[in-house]
């Protein structure tokens, strides 16, 4: 016997509640009538139990995975690959706290939203019954009926209330869906899970690959250990003075008197408080914080080539610190000049 | 239309009480609220739809405009990642600027939208009916911008990937100990789940829209609509989802700005390091948020002509919402700053006294915008209801909120606990660009968004429709609200 699927459109929730009850009248199951509106009714407005649903496992389950991956965040990956942090234990709980909290929440929700597209199946990939009135403010039932006798009474109960469209087709034009729909978020997820396996494979050396890392290839270098190395090019190049022996720092100014002038005045702003105003060692600070700053006029001094005075200036010397950060290295050289001229000849000549 | 001849009457044709006093009194309601004031859907969906299809000269040169700041932010970066991150004003104290400062602002006014949708619809607030889809396309795009700061400001972009965990011998690890890492998960949680909570209402919005639009529109919508035809079964369904993920989106909205809070407070820098500063970036955010939601509302409102759906009422809502987190702001500004008075530390006193010398315009600046501004003002209905004062009010917190993150951001780091550090900053041009060409940049993607997105949660605006009513009390009307569940 052919089934028949019917569809009435009712513009209001009254008639709607009277409808559903006579067709019931008819011997109707509920599980076989479907209600369509663009507004949420409860299922009671229409005499109707509320429709079955359980979240509690899609929420439950996406909460469990959050802890999974949380675990393995703050424990698992601190352990395959230790990273000391000065007074921070390896899983220290804190930040621990956040990995489960955030974890936790984002995988609760994509549970929930999960649950929430298995459970109506959607998408839909089947024709369905339907009528585009329906969001524009009209309430649909729709109505399977097992025999064209009852398919008409159905239609007579749907007349007798006004029903603005009428629609009957033979219910074989709406296939079950059957499980489309697991099919088309099986394969989005295996695709989803593939992309997130691969990289996770590889990020946690369980398959190698000759990765391109520049950063691997340059040489490792054990603290102090000589000599230099060229920087690789990509490096940031440096101004200023070089450290690199053999090599002379930053372009000398020449030793003129104006030089020594601007000299005279950047010394007495940056190195007399330690140094003393005369260059004597007996700078205020310097007595009372840094025993034992050396006089800059003396023979220690004149021992000093220009480029060892300048790169002092420049990098800081033991409990002296660097002065980089506040003069050019045209001013360094201005107050070179000026040292060599409070008493100590340079060392060798020329320099 | 349809006729119907059935005795009970759908929920937009409401019946007139025939005695004219109270019949007046209906019509006064109708004015004033939207809920009381049904047009039958098809007219409404109409309204929306149009405004999605209009895309007249005022729009083009919107875009061209929106365009072109884009186009800006774009070149600008391109010379930045040719000649490094030098041609900023960054220096080693303040390595951190307004790139870092507009990331907290982006992620900042993203806010209001998660909290608008979620707490006031648990809450059961009529008044974010037609506000919520607009405020969550702020968060989404929000967000989405606020994401590229991070990659502007490292500079040598093509090193990006050492941040990722992917394989390298130097153990270059994520650490998930590290401040920034919680920041990163947090904002990753937060947009994954505001875009599913917006799908999810979007659903039968694109249902409507796949029912009443043609060509290209109608494929795009039936695919994004899923086969959505509005089952009980459906709606149930959708209830209970939003639900989970309202409470569950709450908390991740306070954990975002916290997290974003927590990669200055974690530091020992002065002024930074407070416990305080979880909940104070929070309040900023809903306050600056709040703010920019009450800016987008104006102008759709202005250029889609949804007079209807956006009336008095909901700019009175959102601007007493608004006076709360200028309340709320204040007191968490002031407890940070009465703690650093109170300890005298040398060095947070170096920074209050910035505060009243270098930086003083800019922090005089920020106080009259985010204090004297509201507090003066938003407690009159009138100017809450005024679209133009409004305007005005909304840009000035904008103004103070982005000030405050500059101050805090880069203000604070130029004296530090070594005034051998100190310095000043000044931004240089590409910094100046940037920031401008990605407000560009947002408002263009929201510019498009508005002509794809139906943005009026029409079903919900219908279910407030259905579900209130007027009742006689005595000799006066009174609107009424039924929950059916
Ligand atoms: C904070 C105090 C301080 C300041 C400021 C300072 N110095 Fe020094 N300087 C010292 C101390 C202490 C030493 C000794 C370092 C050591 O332990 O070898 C020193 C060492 C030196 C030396 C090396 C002397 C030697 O015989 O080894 C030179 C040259 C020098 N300072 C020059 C300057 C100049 C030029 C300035 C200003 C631009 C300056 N310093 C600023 C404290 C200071």
């Amino acid at each position: 016997m052919t089934k028949f699927m019917l569809l009435g459109l009712f513009d209001n929730v009254t008639t709607t509640a009277t409808v559903v009850g006579e067709v019931r009248d008819l011997g109707i199951k509920d599980s076989e009538m479907e209600i369509m509106s663009n507004i949420p009714y409860a299922s009671k407005i229409f005499g109707r139990k509320t429709p079955r649903q359980w979240f509690l496992p899609f929420a439950l389950g996406g909460m469990a995975v959050g802890v999974l991956i949380a675990f393995f965040m703050s424990y698992i990956t601190p352990r395959l690959y230790p990273i000391e942090v000065g007074g921070q234990g390896l899983t220290p709980v804190p930040p621990s706290a956040i990995m489960y909290f955030e974890f936790m929440a984002l995988f609760t929700m994509l549970g929930a939203f999960v649950g929430f597209l298995l459970q109506n199946r959607f998408p839909i990939l089947v024709r369905q019954m339907y009528d585009e009135r329906i969001t524009e403010g009209y309430i649909g039932v729709q109505v399977l009926a097992p025999s064209e006798a009852v398919m008409e009474q159905v239609v007579k109960v749907f007349e007798n209330h006004h029903a603005a469209v009428v629609k009957r087709e033979d219910a074989a034009g709406f296939p079950d869906q059957g499980m489309r729909h697991l099919l088309f978020w099986g394969g989005l997820g295996a695709a989803g899970l593939v992309a997130v396996l691969v990289p996770l494979l590889l990020t946690y050396d369980v398959v190698r690959l000759p990765w391109i890392n520049t950063m691997k290839d340059t040489v490792v270098v054990k603290a102090q250990e000589g000599p230099r190395r060229a920087a690789p090019p990509d490096a940031v190049p440096i101004q200023g003075p070089v450290l690199i022996a053999g090599q002379p720092a930053t372009e000398r100014l020449p030793d003129t008197p104006e030089s020594r002038e601007r000299g005279a005045a950047l010394f007495s702003i940056n190195c007399a408080m330690c140094h003393g105003p005369a260059g004597n060692g007996e700078g205020v600070v310097g007595l009372k914080h840094f025993p034992e700053t050396p006089p800059l006029d003396g023979e220690r001094a004149a021992a000093l080539s220009d480029d060892a005075i300048f790169l002092v200036i420049t990098n800081g010397k033991n409990r002296m610190p660097s002065l980089a950060e506040n003069l050019s290295p045209g001013d360094t050289w201005d107050i070179v000049n000026y040292v060599r001229s409070l008493g100590g000849a340079p060392a060798e000549a020329g320099q | 239309m349809l006729e119907s001849r059935a005795d009970s009457s759908p929920f937009w044709q409401p019946h007139d009480p025939e005695d004219e006093h109270l019949a007046e009194q209906v019509e006064h309601g109708r004015e004033e609220h939207l809920l009381l004031d049904p047009l039958p859907p098809a007219e409404n969906n109409a309204i929306v739809l149009e405004s999605m299809n209009k895309t007249g000269k005022a729009f083009w040169m919107a875009v061209l405009g929106l365009g072109g700041l884009t186009l800006a932010f774009l070149a600008t970066w391109i010379v930045q990642i040719f000649s490094g991150i030098g041609v900023t004003g960054l220096n080693r104290s303040v390595m951190w600027g307004p790139y870092i400062a507009n990331l907290i602002y982006f992620i900042g006014i993203g806010h209001a939208g998660t909290f608008i949708s979620a707490a006031l619809r648990l809450l059961r607030m009529d008044f974010k009916r037609p506000i919520a889809r607009a405020a969550e396309l702020i968060t989404l795009f929000g967000l989405a911008v606020a994401a590229l700061f991070p990659i502007i400001h490292v500079g040598r972009i093509w090193k990006l990937f050492y941040m990722m965990p992917i394989p390298n011998q130097r153990e270059l690890w994520p650490n998930f100990r590290s401040a920034l890492f919680w920041d990163m998960t947090a904002i990753t949680t937060y947009i994954i789940g505001s875009t599913l909570f917006m799908y999810l209402a979007l659903l039968p919005d694109l249902a409507m829209a796949r029912d009443h639009s043609t060509g290209w529109r109608r494929k795009i919508y039936r695919a994004l609509a899923l086969g959505w035809r509005g089952t009980e079964g459906e709606w149930h369904k959708m209830e209970s989802t939003s639900n989970i993920l309202s409470y569950v989106i709450i908390p991740v909205m306070f954990s975002v700005h916290t997290g974003v809070s927590w990669n200055l407070a974690m530091s020992i820098q002065p002024g930074w390091h407070s416990t305080v500063f979880g909940p104070f970036f929070v309040a900023g955010a809903l306050f600056s948020g709040v703010a920019a939601v009450i800016l987008v509302m104006i102008v759709i409102r202005k250029t889609m002509r949804f007079g209807y759906f956006l009336r008095e009422e909901h700019f009175n809502a959102m601007g007493l919402f608004l006076l709360i987190m200028s309340f709320t702001w204040i007191y968490f500004y002031f407890a940070e700053w009465i703690t650093n008075w109170y300890g005298n530390l040398p060095m947070e006193k170096a920074i209050q006294r910035m505060l009243t010398g270098d930086l003083a315009p800019l922090f005089y600046l920020m106080l009259f915008a985010n204090i004297v501004v509201p507090v003066g003002t938003l407690w009159s209905r009138r100017v809450r209801t005024s679209l133009p004062a409004m305007f005005v009010i909304c840009v000035f917190i904008q103004i103070g909120m982005y000030i405050e993150r500059v101050v805090i951001v880069s203000g604070f780091l130029s004296r530090n606990e070594l005034p051998f550090n100190w310095v000043n900053y000044t931004p240089h041009l590409p910094e100046v660009l940037i920031t401008i060409g990605t407000f560009g940049f947002l408002a263009l993607m929201y510019l498009l968004a508005t002509r794809v997105v139906p943005i009026i949660p029409l079903w919900e605006v219908y279910e407030g429709q259905a579900m209130q009513a007027t009742r006689r009390i005595g000799r006066a009307i009174l609107p009424t609200r039924t929950e059916s569940h």
